[in-house]
């Protein structure tokens, strides 16, 4: 089965879509296969462990510019206004929300799960770990990475 | 003038649900904001509150701590509690529900939801 059709890649594309929609008021797509956008190494990227019912890591990165203005049009301030702490809130506080609906997404109704606190990476994106899934997403030609790694959470995607 | 407590780490959530407020005609509350639990509480003790809003996942003290805390209080027991968090699901609103929360909402929260969980709120 191609991994774009496991319950896994579709719990997470649902959840970054409407994140990104809801909060930010953007549409998230998948980047076509033919196009290859790169994040560039200096990317602002954040990642979240997921702790129970599996022990599990998401991250996401996204060019420096695409969160800059993203931050302006969410706090209703100029571009140039924006503030370090405002960029790392807005990241942070929508990787964390993305999570908690990928997690919904993916576990039954009646399966609780526990989350720790956004952290915000330093220098360049860590390279993925083997057995990692990960989302080419593109917001309006912009791209978008994220990444899901973690045996328990990734095993059923392969 | 009613006065609403809000415990969440990220100012992102705050800014989000003090926009939500504002839509639905709570506009004119007073607002605390607080970063975790502890601060929260704090707040809430400080002067007569109406509503608290908080997040679960939050340091130094979550939200499920903090409502414990509350419900377990005297003096802010009858204070309605509304989690609005992204670590929810059926089965964890359901504990929410049991432990006391007037009801749990999940993250990103907007104004119709906010609006539903409020409606006995606002009407007072």
């Amino acid at each position: 089965m191609p991994h774009q059709d496991t319950a896994l890649y579709k719990a997470m594309l649902d959840a970054v879509r409407q994140t990104f929609e809801n909060m930010a008021f953007v549409e998230v797509t998948e980047q076509p296969e033919e196009i290859d956008l790169q994040i560039p190494t200096e990317a602002a990227w954040v990642s979240i462990l997921i702790h129970d019912p599996v022990q599990g890591e998401v991250r996401l990165a996204m060019p420096q510019l695409l969160l800059q203005e993203m931050t302006a049009d969410m706090f209703g301030i100029g571009n140039d206004e924006v503030t370090e702490n405002q960029r790392q809130d807005i990241i942070a506080e929508i990787l964390n929300t993305l999570a908690g609906l990928f997690m919904t997404n993916l576990l039954p109704d009646d399966q609780t799960y526990q989350l720790g606190l956004p952290e915000h990476g330093e220098g360049p994106i860590p390279a993925n770990e083997e057995g990692s899934v990960i989302w080419n997403l593109q917001i309006e030609g912009t791209p978008l990475l994220l990444v899901a790694s973690g045996i328990g959470l990734t095993t059923e995607n392969h | 003038m009613k006065r609403i407590v809000i415990a969440d780490d990220s100012s992102t959530a705050r800014m989000f649900i003090k926009r939500c407020l504002d839509i639905i005609g709570l506009g004119d509350a007073e607002i605390v904001e607080a970063e975790h639990g502890k601060e929260a509480l704090a707040a809430a003790k400080a002067e007569p509150t109406d509503l608290l809003l908080t997040d679960l996942n939050m340091p130094v003290m979550d939200g499920e701590t903090l409502l414990k805390w509350v419900k377990a209080s005297p003096k802010l027991c009858e204070m309605p509690v509304v989690i609005i968090t992204s670590a929810g699901n059926p089965a964890k609103e359901q504990e929410l529900l049991e432990l006391g929360a007037l009801k749990v909402l999940n993250k990103p929260v907007a104004p119709p939801m906010l609006m539903e969980a409020l409606e006995s709120f606002i009407d007072d």
